[in-house]
């Protein structure tokens, strides 16, 4: 998040995508850093996945990744 | 001296927080880069990840921080910034 | 908030405190013969603690109420309200005030007490923040998890491009002692976003900019002067051309809070100087929104935007500048003008007015352009060395600007578009006349600088000057 945080910075829009266990640190670190980046997550557990279920993950996670990548319709930059 | 709280300087018309950088309409035509944070299978997702947008015909850019321990080094986050104009960074867990 | 007293006797002390020591066993007396009897020990719970009357004051809450400054403090209260006081350890005064006459007979006669706790570095303002009577109503900004506030600062768009200081409640309630006005006083509406900007926020970006709370009523009214219809900071901010406001201050508050006219007066390194003109920038950024990119489109801009603010060197025979404004002698005034840089002009040879004056005259043709006229304002400032060929030839200030005036004027001809092979110029309906360089009124002079040097400047002005874009605004420090 530090790094999407940085990039922004450099005026690099930015998503960053973790596993759901990340989504309490996530707002944590969001406030302490005064920034909130784009963020995806997918469903825990992560390390364990075969490659086929990773694939699958990516696949599932591409549709939210690519909105944030994009501004929508009426979409302030929040 | 407790630094603990600031008052706010500004006119207080948007969050005190910094809001994202506006986005593009599409990613049409932009360089995508995916930075993996080297934890171990999020090699896999961004492979996937890459392989998708290379066929919706992107270009993507990889990238790699030498540790998940540490936020990326300037040099990355520089040459990042020159070659890229999207970022796409995971996977955290 | 004024709550009723306890009744009875109040005791405040301190366990740190020898001679609170020295009473601590007359409190079990004075309890019993002359209760109810309440103490409020500042640093402990170890203090009086067997008395059922002691509360152990650790926000310091009752102690700042009571505005208690040494320990021990005896007080007694009738229908709660406080009718008498003592301090430190005087034998009579604790009889009298306690009505036991035998109090502490093997005591000494007198011993001084300790300070209050309250009254400690840094404990003061937290308290008068917690309990007193201020109120801020800025949004506060949660940094205990920042790792660097300096950083954080930069992060949230604060600056300037340089460091600022981390506004804490407590430098800001600091600033605001600086200034009698209230801090939810509107100074007025701050463009370009136009909203109410209060003296709280001119407090809050004086603490960023790195001012010190004396320099409050010179930066009030520097504010107060740039909102001004007349000084017109909304196009100034907008504009793409260079401007942005100027500072020069007069009378004794300039030598009061330290600001300098001398060497290097429109440079660097005088803390007053830089920290006042970078606190109205701050403030155009952050409470009216005016920042570069956004609103500010000046193509180039100019470095004065960090900062452009000096005093006036008055010791001479020249009328200051707000004199010749109307201000009263011996008062103190600011006068906000829309600066472009600074352009220097050398002239070690004059040695007579005349010579010196045509010199100044042909470096002022060329504010905006050679061929424009009538458009920018501009500031000439004279150094010492210059002012003195003036001034021993017995040539105010307005013997000079009439001076100039006159060498301003140039034939039309040479001035309209197309003339000389340049495309810009004046309109060709002026090529039969004679031109002013500047419309009434639009020349200021200064007298600034070190003694040595035979260099003055000119501060050209906004291109639109006037009702069309801004005129210089005089205005009288308060406080």
């Amino acid at each position: 998040m530090h790094d999407i945080a940085d990039l922004e910075s450099r005026q690099i829009p930015g998503v960053g995508v973790a596993s759901s266990e990340f989504i309490e640190a996530a707002a944590l670190q969001s406030r302490a850093l005064g920034f909130d980046p784009a963020m995806v997550f997918v469903p825990h557990p992560i390390q364990d996945r075969t490659d086929e279920e990773m694939r699958a993950l990516a696949d599932a996670a591409l549709a939210d990744i690519l909105r944030l990548l994009c501004a929508e319709e009426g979409d302030t930059s929040g | 001296m407790n630094e603990n709280r600031v008052l706010d300087p500004t006119a207080e018309q948007a969050p005190a927080q910094r809001a994202r950088l506006p986005r593009p309409t599409s990613v049409e035509g932009k360089v995508v880069g995916l930075l993996d944070i080297s934890k171990p299978r999020g090699d896999v997702f961004l492979d996937r990840i890459e392989e998708q947008l290379a066929a919706m015909g992107i270009q993507v850019k990889r990238y790699a921080k030498p540790t998940f321990t540490r936020i990326a080094p300037t040099e990355l986050k520089q040459r990042m910034a020159a070659e890229v104009d999207l970022l796409v960074e995971g996977l955290a867990d | 908030m004024k709550t009723a007293l306890p009744d009875g006797l109040i005791v405040v002390a301190k366990a740190d405190c020898p001679t609170c020591r020295l009473a601590e066993p007359l409190l079990a007396e004075l309890s019993a013969r002359a209760g109810p009897l309440t103490v409020y020990v500042q640093d402990s719970a170890e203090y009086a603690a067997e008395l059922p009357g002691t509360l152990y004051d650790a926000t310091l809450e009752h102690s700042y109420r009571l505005g208690i400054e040494f320990v021990p403090t005896l007080i007694r209260v009738e229908g709660g309200v406080e009718v008498q006081r003592t301090y430190g350890w005087h034998k009579e005064d604790w009889r009298q005030l306690s009505g036991v006459t035998d109090l502490g007979e093997d005591l000494p006669v007198m011993r001084p007490g300790c300070g209050s706790k309250t009254l400690e570095p840094g404990i003061a303002e937290e308290l008068e923040l917690a309990f007193g009577d201020i109120r801020l109503q800025s949004r506060e900004i949660d940094f205990s998890t920042v790792d660097d506030p300096f950083e954080a600062c930069f992060e949230r768009g604060w600056s300037d491009g340089l460091p600022v200081v981390p506004p804490t409640p407590v430098r800001v309630l600091r600033m605001l002692k600086g200034t009698q006005r209230k801090p939810d006083e509107v100074v007025g509406l701050m463009p370009p976003d136009l909203v109410p900007c209060t003296v709280e926020k001119v407090a809050i970006n004086a603490v960023l900019a790195g001012c010190k709370p004396e320099y409050m009523p010179v930066l009030l009214a520097a504010l107060e002067a740039a909102l001004t219809d007349e000084f017109g900071l909304h196009g100034l901010i907008c504009t793409t051309m260079f401007g942005s406001p100027l500072i020069i201050v007069n009378g004794p508050a300039a030598r009061a809070v330290g600001m300098n006219s001398g060497v290097n007066a429109l440079g660097q390194g005088n803390r007053a100087n830089a920290t006042i003109g970078r606190a109205l920038q701050l403030i155009i950024r952050n409470v009216g929104g005016g920042r570069p990119g956004e609103i500010d489109r000046a193509t180039l801009g100019n470095p004065g935007k960090y900062s452009f603010c000096f005093a006036e060197a008055e010791d001479s025979e020249w009328l200051p500048l707000a004199q010749e404004r109307g201000i009263e002698p011996g008062r103190s005034a600011v006068t906000l003008f829309p600066g472009e840089g600074v352009q220097g002009i050398v002239d070690q040879k004059s040695r007579d007015p005349e010579s010196l004056a045509r010199s100044f005259a042909l470096s002022l043709r060329a504010v905006d352009h050679a061929k424009l006229a009538m458009a920018g304002d501009a500031v000439l400032v004279v150094s010492p060395e210059h002012a003195r060929v003036f001034i021993d030839a017995g040539w105010s200030k307005q013997r000079l600007r009439e001076e100039l005036d006159r060498l301003l004027l140039a034939p039309g001809k040479e001035l309209v578009a197309g003339a000389g092979g340049i495309t810009e110029g004046i309109p060709e309906r002026f090529k039969d006349m004679q031109v002013p360089k500047f419309r009434p009124g639009g020349l200021l002079i200064v007298r600034a600088g070190g003694t040595a040097g035979l260099f003055s400047a000119i501060i050209a002005g906004w291109a639109a000057s006037g009702p069309v874009g801004s005129s210089a605004v005089t205005r009288e420090v308060n406080t």
